[in-house]
C-alpha cells in the first residue's frame, strides 16, 4: 500500500491565508510551523481581515451610476478604476475577440451586477452540454443548486464564503477575470482554491489521481490513433468518425476529473473510449478480410 | 458399498473447509475482496474506503479537542468550519466537535466510517448494515460489488477510482449527507442521489425529472419544507427518498421488485407479492390502490418485452460463438489476470451474467453492441418504466430494437463474409495480435 507523503507545511499554509485575505497588509509575515504559532497567526489575521473586510461595504457604497451602459462605457470607466481586471479579461478567453463582454455576465446596469455574474446561470447559457452537465451532476453542483436560495451571493468569491464552489468560485476566484483554473495558472492556484475546504493532502492525492486518469485516457487516444494510422483504407469515413469520438470521450474524462463527476470520468469517459478502440479494431479487421477477398477474386 | 459412502463423505468434509480456507486466503492480499491478491490500491482510494486504506496524516503533532480544532481550521479550511457551524452537530446543546468523529490525536486522525456515525445514529446505522440481507444490488454491498468485478481488478487502479467514488456509498455516510453539514433535509432531495444515479446505465435523474412526479418537484420543490420526515402527507410529490427510503428507513433495497433492472424475476412468487403490496401501500399515500397495481403490471409487461429482445440478441451471439465467427476469438483477447482457467480453456463469454458486467472491453464489436443494448438501452427503458416516464420507455425500446437489428445485420454480414471466404478457398485470417497490443493495452497488462 502506498504511504501518503507529508502534508504541505502548516506554517506555509497559514502564511498563504494571511496573504490571500489581507493582501499586502500582512503579506510579509514570516511564520514557522508550530501549533501555537499557527493558532496565534490565524486568529490575529482573521480578526484583522474581518476588520478590513468590514470597511469594504462602506467603500463600495459610493453612489454608483445605475446605467444602463454600453460595452464601451463599461470598459472605459473600468480601465481607469480596475486596470488589472480589464487586463485579465483582455488576456483571457473571454476577450473582446470572442464577443463575451462585461454585459454578457453582468447585465447592462450596476444593479446586482456582481450577483448576476457569480451565479452559475451566467455561465451555463453558453457553456452548455457536457461542460455544464458534468458540473451540475457533481456533488459541488447539486449542493450549489439546492442551496442557491439560501446562499448570500453578495459575498466575494473567497474561501469560507460559499458552501460549495459554483462556476465562478473556481474559474474567477477572488474576482480574477482571467480563468483561475486555466492550465497556465499552475497547480498551486488550483490547489489553493480547493484548500478553502479540503486538506492539502486530499487535494494533492485527488490531483495526482486525476493526472493518472488523464494519462490513461491519453494512452487510449494514442492506441486509437496508431491503429487508425495502420489502417489501409477508411470506408465510408467510419474511422474518421471514431477518431472524433475518441477525442470527445477523452474530453469527457477531463471534464469528469475537473468537475469531480464520477459519471463523466467513467460512463461518458473511460469505457466509452474502450468502445471506440473495439470498433476501430473491428473496422480494421473487417476491411482487411474484405480486401483479401477482393484481391483473391481479381486474381 | 461402505467405501461408496465413506469416500465421498470424507472428500466433502475436506472440500468444504478447504473452500472456506481458500476464500479466506484470497481476501488476505494488498487489495480487498475475492481478488485482493491481484491488486493494490491507488493512493486516493483511502478517501473512498477509509476502513481499509486510509492512513492518518503525519503533518501536525499534538492532541486537539473542541474549539481548539475549530479555531485553527477556521483559518486553514474555513469552508468546512462554516459548514459545520450550520449543522445540527454545532447547534445541538451538546456540541459534536471535530474530534468526536475524527479522534483527537492529529497523527492518528480517522476518516469517519458508517460505524463512527453509528455510535450516535444507531437506528440508521443498523438499518443500513441490515440491508445486506436483500443481497445485491444494495447500498451496503456496493463496495464489495465494485472490487469483485473483473474489470476493477484488471484495469489500472487509477482508472477505476471513478468506480469507487460512487460505490463508496457502502463505506461512508457523506455520499448522501454531504460533509460537514450532514443535513437530513439535503439527503431527502432528489439531487442528493443524482451524482451517482445518472448516466447511461442508470439514468434515474433524467427519467424521474421527466415524470409527472419529477416535473412537480422541479416546479415547486424549492418551496417545500424539507425538514419534514418522509411520510404520507408531508410532500406534494414523491422523490427518490420518499419511495425508496420511506419513513427514513435506510434500506433502499428493501422493496426492490426488479432488482435495479438487472435480473429477470417472476412477478408471481409469494415473495414478490409481498414486495408488491408494500409498493401499492406506498403509492396509495396519494393514488388509488387499483391504479398502483395497474402501473406495476405495466412495468412487468415492459420488462417482459425487454427480456424478449435481450434473449433474441443473446441467441444470435451464441450462434456466432458456436459457428466460431466471433473475432477476436477468445484466445486472441487479453485475458483477465485472475482468470487462469481462461488461459487453459479460452471461451467467449456471452450474456450479461456469464460475462458479468465486465464485457465492455477486450471483446468483439458485436459483443460490445450487445453490452450497450443490455446496459444502456435496456436499463434506460427500465428506469423510465419504473419512474413513470412513458416517452423514455418508448425511446428505450426503440433503441433496443435498433440495436437488435444492427446485431442481426452484423451477424449476417459475418456469415456472408465467412461463406465468401470459404468459396474463394481463403482461410479466415485470425485477428492475430490486433487486440493484444497498443499503448493502453500494453500499459494495462503491466499495471493492473
Amino acid at each position: 500500500m502506498h504511504k501518503a507523503v507529508s502534508d504541505v507545511g502548516c506554517g506555509e499554509l497559514a502564511n498563504r491565508i494571511v496573504r490571500d485575505r489581507c493582501g499586502s497588509y500582512l503579506g510579509n509575515c514570516s511564520i514557522r510551523c508550530s501549533t501555537s504559532c499557527i493558532h496565534a497567526v490565524v486568529t490575529t489575521s482573521y480578526i484583522l481581515c474581518m476588520l478590513f473586510l468590514a470597511t469594504l461595504p462602506a467603500l463600495a457604497d459610493e453612489s454608483l451610476p445605475p446605467g444602463p451602459f454600453t460595452e464601451t462605457e463599461c470598459i472605459t470607466c473600468h480601465t481607469e478604476r480596475d486596470p488589472s481586471l480589464i487586463r485579465q479579461w483582455r488576456e483571457g478567453s473571454h476577450s473582446a475577440a470572442s464577443g463575451v463582454g462585461c454585459g454578457s455576465c453582468h447585465g447592462d446596469s450596476h444593479k446586482e451586477s456582481a450577483i448576476k455574474a457569480r451565479k452559475d446561470q451566467s455561465c451555463t447559457g453558453c457553456h452548455e452540454g457536457s461542460a455544464s452537465h458534468s458540473y451540475s451532476t457533481s456533488k459541488h453542483g447539486i449542493i450549489t443548486r439546492i442551496e442557491e436560495a439560501r446562499q448570500d451571493w453578495r459575498q466575494p468569491l473567497q474561501r469560507g464564503n460559499y458552501r460549495t464552489p459554483g462556476c465562478s468560485y473556481c474559474h474567477l476566484h477572488n474576482g480574477d477575470h482571467g480563468n483561475t483554473m486555466a492550465p497556465d495558472r499552475g497547480p498551486e492556484t488550483r490547489q489553493w482554491i480547493c484548500a478553502g475546504c479540503h486538506s492539502p493532502r486530499y487535494i494533492r492525492e485527488q490531483f495526482a489521481n486525476g493526472k493518472r486518469q488523464l494519462e490513461i485516457a491519453d494512452l487510449k487516444l494514442k492506441e486509437g490513433e496508431s491503429l487508425i494510422a495502420s489502417a489501409v483504407d477508411d470506408q465510408a469515413g467510419a474511422l474518421s468518425k471514431l477518431r472524433k469520438s475518441l477525442n470527445h470521450h477523452r474530453h469527457n474524462v477531463l471534464l469528469g476529473i475537473g468537475h469531480q463527476s464520477p459519471d463523466y470520468q467513467w460512463w461518458h469517459g473511460q469505457p466509452a473510449l474502450d468502445g471506440d478502440l473495439i470498433r476501430i479494431r473491428d473496422r480494421i479487421l473487417q476491411s482487411s478480410r474484405r480486401k483479401s477477398l477482393a484481391d483473391n477474386l481479381e486474381e | 458399498m461402505r467405501n461408496r459412502i465413506i469416500i465421498p463423505l470424507i472428500l466433502t468434509l475436506l472440500a468444504v473447509p478447504a473452500g472456506f480456507a481458500y476464500v479466506h486466503w484470497s481476501k488476505g492480499g494488498t487489495g480487498t475482496g475475492l481478488y485482493s491478491r491481484y491488486w493494490s490500491p491507488d493512493p486516493v482510494q483511502g478517501y473512498w474506503d477509509p476502513d481499509n486504506f486510509y492512513q492518518s496524516p503525519d503533518s501536525v503533532q499534538g492532541i486537539f479537542t473542541g474549539e481548539l480544532c475549530v479555531q485553527c481550521h477556521e483559518g486553514i479550511t474555513p469552508g468546512i468550519v462554516t459548514d459545520w457551524r450550520g449543522s445540527r452537530h454545532a447547534q445541538n446543546e451538546e456540541t459534536v466537535y471535530c474530534n468526536d468523529c475524527h479522534g483527537n490525536d492529529h497523527q492518528q486522525l480517522r476518516l469517519p466510517t458508517p460505524d463512527v456515525c453509528g455510535n450516535c445514529h444507531a437506528k440508521q446505522h443498523d438499518e443500513f448494515r441490515d440491508e445486506a440481507r436483500y443481497g445485491f444490488p444494495s447500498h451496503v454491498l456496493a463496495m464489495e460489488r465494485a472490487v469483485d468485478a473483473k474489470h476493477f481488478v484488471d484495469k489500472p487502479k487509477a482508472e477505476v477510482q471513478s468506480c469507487v467514488q460512487c460505490h463508496s456509498v457502502a463505506t461512508k455516510c457523506d455520499s448522501c449527507h454531504s460533509r460537514h453539514r450532514f443535513d437530513a433535509a439535503e439527503a431527502r432531495r432528489p439531487e442528493a442521489c443524482i451524482t451517482c444515479h445518472s448516466g447511461p446505465p442508470h439514468p434515474d435523474d433524467e427519467t424521474y425529472f421527466a415524470s409527472a412526479h419529477g416535473k412537480l418537484y422541479l416546479a415547486e420543490g424549492d418551496s417545500w419544507d424539507w425538514s419534514k420526515v418522509l411520510t404520507k402527507g408531508n410532500y406534494k410529490a414523491p422523490t427518490c427518498a420518499y419511495c425508496h427510503m420511506d419513513n427514513g428507513r435506510h434500506q433502499v433495497a428493501e422493496k426492490s421488485l426488479w432488482k435495479f433492472g438487472l435480473r429477470e424475476i417472476n412477478p408471481h412468487t409469494s415473495k414478490n407479492q409481498v414486495l408488491r403490496r408494500k409498493w401499492v401501500k406506498l403509492c396509495s399515500d396519494c393514488h388509488e390502490e387499483e391504479k398502483a397495481r395497474q402501473w406495476l403490471t405495466e412495468l412487468d409487461q415492459e420488462r417482459k418485452q425487454a427480456w424478449q429482445k435481450l434473449y433474441a440478441a443473446e441467441a444470435i451471439l451464441k450462434d456466432l460463438r458456436s459457428e466460431k465467427l466471433l473475432q477476436p476469438a477468445a484466445g486472441e483477447r487479453p485475458p483477465y489476470p485472475m482468470d487462469w482457467l481462461d488461459t487453459l480453456w479460452p471461451r467467449e463469454r456471452i450474456g450479461f451474467f456469464e460475462g458479468q458486467a465486465s464485457v465492455f472491453y477486450n471483446v468483439s464489436a458485436i459483443e460490445r453492441d450487445y453490452f450497450e443494448m443490455w446496459y444502456f438501452d435496456n436499463l434506460g427503458a427500465y428506469k423510465s418504466a419504473a419512474h413513470g416516464n412513458p416517452a423514455g420507455v418508448a425511446a428505450g425500446h426503440r433503441k433496443m430494437r435498433a440495436s437488435l437489428d444492427r446485431i442481426e445485420t452484423q451477424a449476417n454480414e459475418l456469415r456472408e463474409l465467412s461463406q465468401a471466404e470459404k468459396e474463394a478457398e481463403i482461410t479466415t485470417k485470425p485477428s492475430g495480435d490486433l487486440w493484444m497490443k497498443g499503448a493502453y493495452t500494453d500499459y494495462n497488462r503491466e499495471h493492473n
